[in-house]
């Protein structure tokens, strides 16, 4: 686990609900992400952990519960208030602008800031960081590649010079070797910049390689949650989100057990 | 001084278990199919659309099953084991069995490979059904421990495509068989259905005691006949009604509504798609009669209540005043006089809130409605009889076949669970434990001589029950005899009592009183999650998962709370001092709920010594 920063609370979610319409896609739901953690929310489709980050992020207001950053009440805020507050929202897939070069994409990440020079030197440490985004710099982004998409929207972010990145979903459609290299990324972020990452994954088994501590979201609500041990060792995360199961009298079984969530 | 009823004539002769010249559930069921033909039997829905199926595909799946179990040599007497949910395939293994002169065995879906292995091998079963490859897979597990077993029918064979196995059949290749032979056992169907004597076994019962492996309660076709015959002096006119089947059909009382009176009174059944959407289905469908277990009922009142608490001012205002009139008419019917002005308000509450209750409980069209298998708390009784749901608590068990003791319209008393059936004796013994005898006696356990001896003395059947009876006849069960509590000062409580009371509450769902051989009570809680869930939203009480909500002080206190309510009912030797609640979610696969969704006293006090100790020791 690393423990490279004190132990603050740097978000604090409290009996968040958001609905769609009519319909509560999260309930009751409160977490917390520590100073310098990776905290994982991992959760099959629908289960609502898109929401959460939308929520956090300001794209969506909360029909109930609160929000505080940094001890400030952010609940309901426009999104751009949260990104000025320090808050980097890397959604689910990718929604880089196609049209615009990758330094210009990069470029808009700083759209709210004045410091020229700072902001020349943080795309510098972008392209430290993703070589690959160095090279097709001039390039439009549609004709990137998923990965350097990925890498492109985490960039972005990066820009905005945020204490803590939310990332939707950055393995969605990579490769097994891209979603290790950008893992690699988000776990360099993490040391290296000391980034307090909330990471929302269906990719259970690199997600907990890389999170200190973990939600389980079902249907909108939190059923389960602990450090990576306990997740790790749990039955039912792994027969649901790792794929392990034990072999019956049979050989393979294809039918699943009841979720207890113990 | 043990008490009696006045018996009704006590004729165990032919006329009370012979319906329309049949002796045997067999022989009834082949005559309603062969008269009802088109007329739909059952319903069942798939992939989210409800099929129907009449009584003439009813009887040809039976035979065609029965032709293909004759064929791979099951014999009279034989049994048939059947591990498989509710649905139309297990009533037809389950009427092919008995017409085939066989003895049907259900087996519940959450039994383990252990469990399984001793039921067959009790009942020496020579055919095994399971319904799909997890149920298939328990049987693998042992099946070198069942050698007698010929043949493993599965019913679903999703997952199973590749798999091949000499004793193991899929049901179409079944019905393929059976097809074939269908002319070469005509004669013999017929023959081995009027062959079947009143007294033969038709079906076993496995009943875990709480002591010891399960039991294999012998119910025979006189039996059966009786029960369903007699339920028209309980049910009052009762044909061509529409039911649903939601609890497992191994136990008693799904096996008496949905197969012996629904076959005898010629009833729709109606098989939920799962558990989980019976509430929906039970809409869906919106049934004319209705049992269910006690908790069922707590349900639908709970997501009442809980619906009630969301509702604006003036439709909790509306609520309460409907519900009001609702008890007040009720009263003034029990007394006999309902003044016009009362009728009118009686009218208006039904037209602007009631009448939306019962149709959103699915319950609008419900006419006979039934609570058992569990103490309830009468408050519970009187809510739905407010709001319109004549509900009436029953009394049986496997032992007698079903049924013993039912309330009805012309006989009701809150708190008890009526008088005794029809042709029923039931008194108090000398140690206040309900006795009782009739044709509804079961035939014993099986392979259980000295169990058998135990359980029916001098021809009484000893239910296990302890209760009383008043002047009218009216039972009341004040607990199950061995859960009867002795603390250390030597005081007799009756835990159900309080834990009746207790589930009456929105946010309890279930508890279990400690305090045997102990100085004071306490009390185990198993809380209502949705309710509390919303509570703490309501109350921005923060959580994360279930044990994480249990574990917060604003919802112990909120229990708390509950608790001292019913504590305010309670001379003070009977409250309860502490509780703990328990932090996970049991489902029917854990050990410590019965099929039933009744939580085992023994068993849970087993699990959680440690916190009952706890609770003793500070």
């Amino acid at each position: 686990m690393s423990e490279t920063a004190p132990n603050e609370t740097m978000l604090s979610i409290r009996n968040l609900e958001t609905f769609y319409g009519p319909v509560m896609a999260i309930r009751g739901v409160s977490l917390d992400v520590m100073q310098g953690q990776i905290v994982a929310i991992l959760g099959s489709n629908g289960a609502g952990k898109t929401t959460v980050l939308k929520t956090i992020s300001g794209a969506m207001e909360p029909q109930k519960g609160s929000i505080v950053y940094n001890g400030q009440d952010i609940t309901g805020h426009e999104p751009d208030r949260v990104a000025r507050a320090g808050i980097g929202h890397v959604p689910e897939g990718r929604e880089v602008f196609p049209f615009l070069s990758v330094q210009e994409n990069l470029e808009m990440g700083a759209f709210s800031r004045r410091d020229r020079t700072a902001i020349a030197e943080d795309l510098e440490m972008v392209f430290d960081y993703f070589p690959d985004l160095r090279k097709s710099a001039k390039n439009e982004a549609a004709y990137l590649s998923g990965g350097q998409q990925q890498m492109l929207a985490i960039g972005r972010a990066l820009m905005m010079r945020p204490h803590m990145m939310l990332l939707d979903e950055p393995s969605l459609g990579l490769s097994p070797k891209l979603v290790g290299e950008i893992f690699d990324i988000i776990r360099r972020l993490n040391s290296e910049q000391q980034m307090t990452i909330l990471l929302v994954e269906q990719n259970a088994h690199m997600a907990l390689q890389l999170a200190d501590f973990g939600y389980v979201l079902e249907v909108g609500r939190v059923v389960m949650e602990g450090d990576r041990q306990r997740l790790l060792d749990s039955r039912d995360i792994q027969e649901f989100y790792l794929g392990r199961k034990e072999e019956s009298a049979r050989g393979k079984r294809r039918w699943k057990q009841r979720k207890t969530w113990r | 001084m043990s008490q009696q009823t006045q018996p009704d004539n006590l004729q165990t002769d032919a006329v009370l278990t012979e319906i329309e010249g049949c002796i045997n559930l067999p022989q009834l069921f082949r005559k309603r199919c062969q008269a009802l033909g088109s007329r739909v039997a059952l319903r069942e829905k798939e992939f989210g659309i409800w099929h129907s199926f009449d009584w003439d595909t009813f009887y040809l799946r039976a035979r065609e099953i029965g032709a293909a179990l004759m064929a791979l040599g099951l014999q009279p007497g034989n049994v048939v084991s059947i591990l498989a949910e509710n649905r139309k395939e297990w009533l037809y293994f389950d009427l092919a069995t008995m017409c085939s002169g066989g003895i049907s065995n259900g087996v519940y879906t959450t039994d383990s490979p252990m469990q399984l292995e001793h039921i067959c091998r009790d009942s020496a079963s020579r055919f095994l059904v399971v319904e799909d490859e997890e149920q298939l897979d328990k049987y693998l597990e042992v099946r070198d421990a069942l050698p007698d077993i010929e043949k493993v029918i599965v019913v679903e064979d999703e997952g199973l495509k590749r798999f091949d196995d000499p004793k193991v059949m899929f049901i179409d290749a079944l019905y393929e068989l059976g097809r074939a032979n269908l002319d070469r056992f005509a004669e013999e169907w017929d023959r081995r259905i009027d062959a079947i004597k009143a007294d033969d076994v038709a079906i076993l019962v496995y009943t875990s005691g709480t002591t010891g492996a399960p039991k294999g309660a012998m119910i025979t076709h006189s039996n059966i006949m009786f029960q369903a015959n007699n339920a028209q002096s309980y049910m009052g006119a009762c044909h061509d009604e529409e039911i649903m089947s939601i609890l497992p059909l191994c136990h008693i009382a799904e096996r008496t509504f949905s197969v012996f009176f629904a076959l005898h009174y010629r009833w729709v059944v109606n098989f939920v798609e799962a558990p989980d959407t019976s509430f929906e289905n039970t809409m869906e469908v919106s049934p004319t009669v209705f049992f269910g277990v006690p908790r069922m009922w707590e349900k639908m009142y709970s997501s009442v209540i809980i619906k009630i608490k969301e509702a604006v001012w003036a439709g909790r205002i509306t609520y309460h005043w409907a519900v009001n009139i609702g008890m007040r008419y009720e009263e003034a019917r029990e007394a006999g006089r309902v003044g016009l002005a009362l009728r009118a308000q009686r009218w208006l509450a039904e037209k602007l809130v009631l009448h939306n209750l019962k149709v959103m409980l699915g319950l609008d069209r419900a006419r006979i409605m039934f609570t058992g298998a569990a103490p309830v708390s009468p408050d519970l009784i009187q809510w739905f009889r407010a709001i319109g749901l004549d509900l009436f608590e029953l009394y049986g068990q496997t032992e007698c076949s079903g049924i013993t003791s039912c309330n009805r319209a012309d006989a009701n008393r809150l708190g008890t669970v009526g008088q005794a059936a029809a042709h029923v004796e039931m008194k108090i013994a000398e140690d206040g434990e309900i006795v009782y005898r009739g044709p509804h006696i079961f035939k014993g356990y099986l392979n259980q001589p000295e169990k058998t001896a135990e359980t029916v003395i001098d021809g009484w059947l000893h239910s296990g029950d302890v209760g009383n009876v008043d002047n009218e006849g009216f039972f009341r069960i004040l607990d199950r005899k061995k859960d009867i509590i002795i603390t250390a000062g030597g005081k007799n409580i009756t835990p159900s009592e309080i834990e009746n009371q207790l589930k009456f509450s929105p946010y309890i769902s279930d508890a279990v009183i400690i305090g045997d051989q102990r100085k004071f009570l306490t009390c185990l809680v198993m809380i209502d999650h949705e309710n509390v869930l919303q509570y703490a939203q309501d109350m921005n009480v923060p959580f994360t998962d279930y044990a994480s909500l249990c574990a917060r002080e604003e919802v112990k206190h909120l229990i708390g709370e509950e608790v001292e309510k019913v504590n305010k009912n309670f001379a003070r030797v009977e409250t309860v001092k502490k509780f703990t609640i328990i932090d996970k979610e049991l489902t029917a696969d854990d050990e410590e709920l019965t099929a039933t969704m009744k939580l085992k006293r023994s068993m849970v006090a087993k699990t959680y010594k440690d916190l009952i100790d706890a609770m003793y020791a500070g």
